[in-house]
């Protein structure tokens, strides 16, 4: 579950980039997080992740309130979160299988349950056949799904990406959408930042609308019979630019 | 702990991956480090070679009192009994040389034989050679008891044979703290080289500190590879630059051999103990590991 309490967020000298934010997310969602340039998509996810601290308010993230975390326990919320950044973030000068092996390597798993989960997290994203590869002969699409592989294979209760289909072609793109619904059937809590509108209607069953200012959250449309989630307190709401409960 | 383990022996791979896939720079580090710390271990040799000679001689000081040329046949006998029942307590011998023996001895070399032809008399004194009882304030009793025997009738010169060991203790002590000052230099040099490795080893990992922060590395985990660097960096330099002092050793004693041999000695330098140079790797690459510590927490912060 992630809850965020009346979040602000703004760098330097009152540059705000996110202001009064409020909702919950239920396990096993898929938001879709949208929202013009600069608007504060990527930075929402990075509080998400532990990445960022909130300038005021409160996170509460897989049962653990992110103020309250110290340090130490940072990186093991990490663990529980799989991130996929926008920059794909691969190590060039090491295969495939290793990429996908480093976030087992921090756990400690003994190597040979490491390397059959590893080999099972490629199979998922197609990326078998190409365990020995270095990244750099993968196509962008490939190194996507690498990065997904990388998020995923520690089995995280939540995962968030940014931007994953940037610069892909509609196919590709599609298929990488389709993993992530893949891993949301099987409970994984999803959320993506993305400019995509159209491919996310496609794949999202609720939506977050930044603009400068404004938050917006499809579920808010649905009726209060809706249990859903959504405590959204900030003053100027916008409506939610996904279709019905897309 | 089996986990931590695992954990180790992936940072161990890693810093051994990092080692070799710059095997110019990290060769480069490693001989800097082995040739500096090379240069206290021949000192630390030299010091441990020369010390026992010093305690040796010294454990027997011996001094000489040379009587006047004209003094009476008897005067050594009575100078010798005198201080038997004056200083028994400070000496464990005293022996006579009349200047007869002592003219006998001389003749017996070679060196000395054709000289001694051309003189009339005999010119050398009678003299009496006292061995000290051992003990803590043995220079300065033996320095006071040469003030009041120089005193004595028909004494005309008192040589304390143990000065020169005197003088070799000092030059010890003199290599001593010269040992130690050029040991903190070398330190000073190992942490600074050390340091500055692991900062552009942590620069330039810095996409790979990012990643394994992203996916939920600890700070341990992070800093892990690094200190295995230092470490690592340090014990072969240790290793090798006890090789270096080895090798080093072996023209300096071939030198030191024909110096020894034309004082009809014997005399070679050899390296500290194995316990000593064990314990000298372990504190290296303790050292390495600090000041790899200490690099990767000013150098990772981002």
């Amino acid at each position: 579950m992630i809850e965020f309490q009346h979040v602000f967020k703004s760098y330097g000298q009152g540059r705000s980039i996110l202001a009064d934010i409020s909702f919950k997310v239920s396990p096993g969602e898929f938001v879709y997080v949208a929202g013009p340039s600069g608007a504060g998509k990527s930075t929402l996810l990075k509080l998400i992740g532990g990445l960022e601290a909130p300038s005021r308010g409160s996170i509460q993230v897989n049962g653990q309130r992110l103020e309250n975390l110290s340090p130490r326990a940072r990186p093991y919320l990490r663990r529980a979160v799989g991130v996929i950044l926008q920059d794909t973030h691969l190590l060039y000068d090491r295969s495939v299988i290793d990429n996908v092996l480093l976030p087992l390597a921090v756990t400690g798993l003994a190597t040979e349950i490491a390397r059959a989960r590893a080999r099972a997290a490629l199979e998922k994203v197609g990326l078998s056949a190409k365990e020995n590869a270095p990244p750099i002969e993968l196509s962008g699409g490939e190194q996507q799904r690498l990065a997904i592989a990388r998020a995923i294979v520690n089995r995280p209760a939540i995962l968030i990406a940014d931007e994953p289909t940037a610069s892909l072609d509609r196919e590709t793109a599609r298929r990488i959408m389709s993993v992530f619904k893949d891993f949301n059937r099987v409970g994984v809590t999803t959320l993506i930042a993305s400019h995509d509108d159209d491919l996310m209607a496609e794949y999202a069953t609720r939506a977050f609308k930044i603009d400068p200012g404004r938050f917006a959250d499809s579920a808010d449309r649905r009726a209060p019979a809706n249990k859903s989630t959504v405590s959204n307190q900030s003053p100027e709401r916008t409506e939610p630019s996904l279709g019905e409960d897309a | 702990m089996k986990s931590l383990l695992r954990q180790h022996r992936y940072a161990l791979a890693v810093t051994l991956r990092r080692l070799i896939a710059q095997p110019i720079s990290s060769l480069t580090n490693l001989l800097v480090i082995a040739l500096a710390l090379a240069l206290p271990l021949l000192g630390a040799s030299l010091l441990i070679s020369v010390e026992p000679v010093a305690r040796q001689v010294s454990v027997t000081p011996e001094l000489t009192i040379f009587l006047k040329i004209d003094a009476a046949p008897n005067a050594a006998d009575q100078l010798a009994k005198r201080i038997r029942s004056e200083h028994h307590d400070q000496t464990s011998g005293v022996r006579v040389i009349p200047k007869d023996r002592a003219l006998k001895d001389l003749r017996e070399n070679p060196a000395w034989e054709q000289a001694l032809k051309v003189l009339p008399n005999n010119p050398l004194p009678d003299a009496v050679v006292v061995t000290f009882t051992p003990g803590e304030d043995l220079a300065a009793r033996a320095e006071e008891l040469a003030r009041i025997w120089r005193s004595w009738p028909n004494v005309d010169l008192v040589q304390l044979d143990s000065a020169w060991v005197q003088r070799l203790e000092a030059l010890l002590r003199f290599g001593k703290v010269g040992l130690f000052l050029l040991g903190l230099s070398v330190m000073l040099v190992v942490l600074a080289t050390v340091f500055n490795t692991v900062r552009m080893q942590a620069l330039s990992q810095r996409e790979e500190i990012g990643v394994a922060r992203l996916v939920g590395a600890t700070e341990g985990f992070v800093r892990r590879p690094f200190l295995y660097l230092g470490a690592l960096t340090c014990t072969l330099a240790a290793l090798v630059s006890i090789g270096i002092a080895r090798v080093a050793l072996i023209p300096l004693n071939d030198a030191l051999a024909s110096l020894a041999r034309s004082y009809d000695a014997e005399f070679a330098l050899a390296l500290p103990s194995i316990l000593v140079l064990t314990l000298a790797v372990l504190s290296v690459a303790c050292l390495g590991a600090l000041s790899a510590r200490w690099s990767v927490e000013r150098n990772t912060r981002f």
